[in-house]
């Protein structure tokens, strides 16, 4: 187990260090220097802007320093969107709205999709489990920006006389109902899928045929000997699933205009705000590569049996 | 030729049959001819030979879903490859004098009655005050009267009202209001009030199914070529991913040992990198570039770059950087089983080398695996490009796709709803159909798997 973590966290390390250097060297690849303008400057001025700014040293070096200045939360100015703002304080004003909208979904995703997924499981063939197959293979087949557009639509006065939330994001409780609902959709889809698959294998099981006829209450089999084991191969899919519910932000504050961190990402693509997509991109790997490494060991933690130590095999 | 087939090849395991005849006189002197066809003809079988294929045929028609499914794909290609041949508009044209129509119209005679009872109970249509006097005057004068000064005011007095009451009114009606009064009902498909003109007058002109956009494009046309793009797309990522996945699925798994821990490393570290972001750096980052490329001549490297556009060919890079991992995990592990079968060690013993081995034994061993996950892939290329070109670093302008269809539509949400959901429809059929059929295919294609 100890040799795993350090393995994985060893692991998790280099990917970030990848990623960081990655998006430096993609940053350094624009054509062009941040001091074209209308104005041309003079050389002169260009030279000197550029030792100002350390530009004058070669590449690897300015690469050095800039993850240095990562470690310490300094990951430069905006250039475009809010002049001369720090990024890291802008991060910190908006990523929390992207955070607490992306765990209520994946929270509700959790809490709905994994009972449905053992309904499915022991009501296999019945119309029960039919029902939620169709509905969970329509979720995973529609885009985010569907069901979230559909919501809007629906719910915030598209239909007359329906209106149930306000359309624009105000921050009350209220408002963070429809994009928590369109974001956790696809998660919560994908999630019973798999649930039931788990389920099923796991109620195939010799002890679970032993737990029965011991004489065991259904109750009892399904949330005591079943779903425990069920659910180690369920925790795998929830790491790929933080990130896509981060990504999946994107498209759900631009359709419900929430100031989120996705939203401003965006943006900052479109006006070319260098400084600012770079420190978004390695803060959102960071955070995602460290919410992937914590599912991990937590798996690991759940089921002892499967030892991970050389590769998962 | 049967005597050519007699002498074995170079490296083959079959004897050689003069060999045989010498050591067993007793053999008669043909027993080693080839059959003649009729020999063939009357060898009896007990049941015809199944290929692999034509049995995961006969298995995925029992399944009722995927065939359905199937014909879906199969209604959306068309419709996205054929149609734009059939309309006789394209989708950046712009028609003049017929923007932002709706998915339904009047017919020419509707139109001309909803004018003329519009025109009744407007201003126009009433009479103001003096020319009801002379109105009435003339009347009086054809009867051989004359009007009082009292029956005059009175006259007046009463045109006046009606104007004034008119005039408030013509605020109110509108071509809704006056189609009710009428009992008119709109016919489907959106057709501008020049072009039933030109109908009305014998000349055939094409419908706008779905109605056009603010800048007067037929959505029809709009969609097609969106659809188009997206299966194309789809394709195209999904062949990428499936070279380079088994490529180095084959070799890691093969060569193992060494090669295969440091080649599973770099895959554990690129599985954990966020492909999303690194999406949307690329798009970002290579566009200039990209861009610069573009205008530096006008070779044929140049007029692709045109062609694609920028933001795709940066969601091709990723694809080929990023998104192979799945494939060559799946393709490394089914592999790493079968090259512990005994007709790979034969295969060694005869001295074949790793890449024929590869090539001729395994690779075709696991085609069941490698056509589902590439199948598969289809959907979700398809997915994450309408989830890039909505967030507007997708496919860009003039072209189209439907995701960035979805993405103009938000903000006229209330008033075209339709404009919406009519791509996001499309899009969510074509990849529930894709997901379905693809399903169908790994039941079909690998029974073991089935639960």
């Amino acid at each position: 187990m100890r040799k795993y973590t350090i393995r994985r966290i060893f692991m998790a390390v280099v990917t970030l260090l990848v990623v960081a250097c990655l998006t430096f060297i993609l940053m350094n690849a624009i054509p062009g220097n941040p001091w074209l303008s209308e104005k041309a400057p003079s050389q002169a001025t260009i030279d000197a802007l550029n030792a100002k700014y350390g530009l004058d040293q070669p590449v690897p070096v300015q690469m050095v320093k800039y993850l240095g200045n990562i470690l310490h939360g300094d990951f430069g100015t905006s250039i475009k969107m809010q002049k001369n703002r720090a990024v890291l304080s802008i991060i910190m004003e908006m990523f929390p709205v992207s955070a607490k909208i992306g765990s209520i979904a994946l929270l509700w995703a959790v809490l709905v999709g994994v009972p449905l997924g053992c309904l499915a499981a022991f009501k296999r063939g019945t119309w029960v489990d039919s029902l939620l197959r169709i509905v969970c293979t329509l979720g995973i087949s529609m885009p985010g920006f569907v069901v979230a557009t559909i919501l809007l639509h629906t719910l915030c006065g598209g239909i007359s006389g329906v209106k149930v939330f306000p359309a624009l994001f105000d921050g009350s409780a209220k408002s963070y109902v429809l994009p928590c609902l369109a974001l956790g959709f696809y998660p919560m889809c994908y999630l019973s899928r798999q649930t039931r698959t788990a389920m099923l294998d796991s109620i195939n099981q010799e002890y679970i045929k032993t737990a029965k006829a011991k004489g065991l209450k259904n109750n009892k089999i399904i949330f005591k000997h079943a779903l425990r084991n069920a659910l180690i191969p369920v925790i795998t899919y929830l790491g790929p699933q933080i990130a896509f519910t981060l990504c999946g932000g994107l498209v759900v504050e631009r359709v419900f205009s929430i100031p989120g961190l996705g939203r401003y990402f965006i943006q900052s693509i479109q006006n070319r705000d260098y400084p600012v997509i770079m420190g978004t991109t390695i803060f959102l790997a960071t955070f995602i590569i460290i919410m992937n490494l914590v599912v991990d060991l937590c798996y690991k933690l759940v089921d002892p049996r499967i030892n991970l130590s050389n590769g998962g095999h | 030729m049967a005597e050519n087939k007699r002498y074995k090849k170079f490296g083959s395991l079959q004897p050689n049959v003069d060999d045989i005849m010498k050591w067993n006189a007793e053999l008669p002197e043909n027993a080693f001819e080839p059959a003649t066809s009729e020999e063939k003809e009357n060898f009896i079988q007990d049941r015809k030979s199944v290929s692999y294929w034509k049995d995961a045929w006969r298995r995925l028609r029992k399944n009722t879903v995927a065939m359905v499914a199937l014909a879906i794909i199969i209604i959306l290609t068309l419709f996205a490859f054929v149609g734009p041949m059939v309309v006789p508009y394209t989708y950046k044209q712009q028609i003049r004098g017929s923007e932002a129509l709706g998915l339904s119209h009047y017919t020419y005679e509707d139109i001309q009655a909803i004018h003329a009872y519009i025109e009744e109970h407007t201003g126009t249509g009433v009479l103001s005050p003096d020319e009801a006097v002379e109105q009435a005057r003339a009347e009086a004068e054809a009867n051989g009267k004359k009007l009082s000064r009292i029956e005059e005011a009175k006259i007046r007095a009463q045109a006046s009202v009606n104007a004034e009451s008119s005039e408030a009114e013509e605020e109110t009606i509108t071509e809704s209001q006056a189609a009710k009064e009428l009992g008119l009902k709109k016919k489907p498909f959106g057709y501008s009030e020049k072009e039933l003109e030109r109908k009305a007058s014998g000349e055939k002109v094409f419908p706008h199914v779905f109605g056009t956009d603010d800048q007067g494009r037929d959505i029809m046309v709009r969609v097609m070529v969106g659809t188009r793009v997206s299966i194309t797309v789809g394709i195209c990522a999904a062949l990428l991913v499936l070279i380079i996945g088994a490529v180095y699925g084959s070799i890691s798994g093969y060569c193992g040992g060494a090669v295969d821990a440091v080649m599973q490393r770099i895959v554990e570290m690129i599985y954990s990198i966020p492909e999303m972001l690194i999406i949307l750096l690329l798009s970002a980052t290579l566009k200039p570039a990209l861009e610069q490329f573009q205008n530096s001549g006008n070779g044929i490297l140049q007029k692709l770059v045109t062609i694609l556009g920028p933001n795709l060919i940066s969601m091709f890079i990723a694809f080929g950087l990023l998104y192979w991992v799945t494939m060559s995990r799946i393709i490394r592990g089914q592999i790493l089983q079968l090259k512990q079968q005994e007709y790979v060690t034969a295969a060694r013993a005869l001295g074949a080398k790793g890449g024929r081995i590869i090539r001729r034994h395994l690779l075709p061993n696991c085609i069941g695996q490698i056509v589902t996950t590439t199948f598969l892939q289809i959907p979700s290329a398809i997915f994450l490009e309408s989830f890039l070109s909505f967030v507007g670093v997708g496919v860009s302008a003039p072209l189209t796709s439907l995701g960035s269809m979805c993405s103009e539509a938000l903000s006229g949400l209330n008033t075209y709803p339709y404009r919406l959901f009519i791509p996001a429809v499309i899009l969510s059929l074509m990849i529930l159909s894709l997901n379905l059929f693809g399903d169908g295919l790994r039941d079909a294609l690998d029974p073991r798997l089935k639960k």
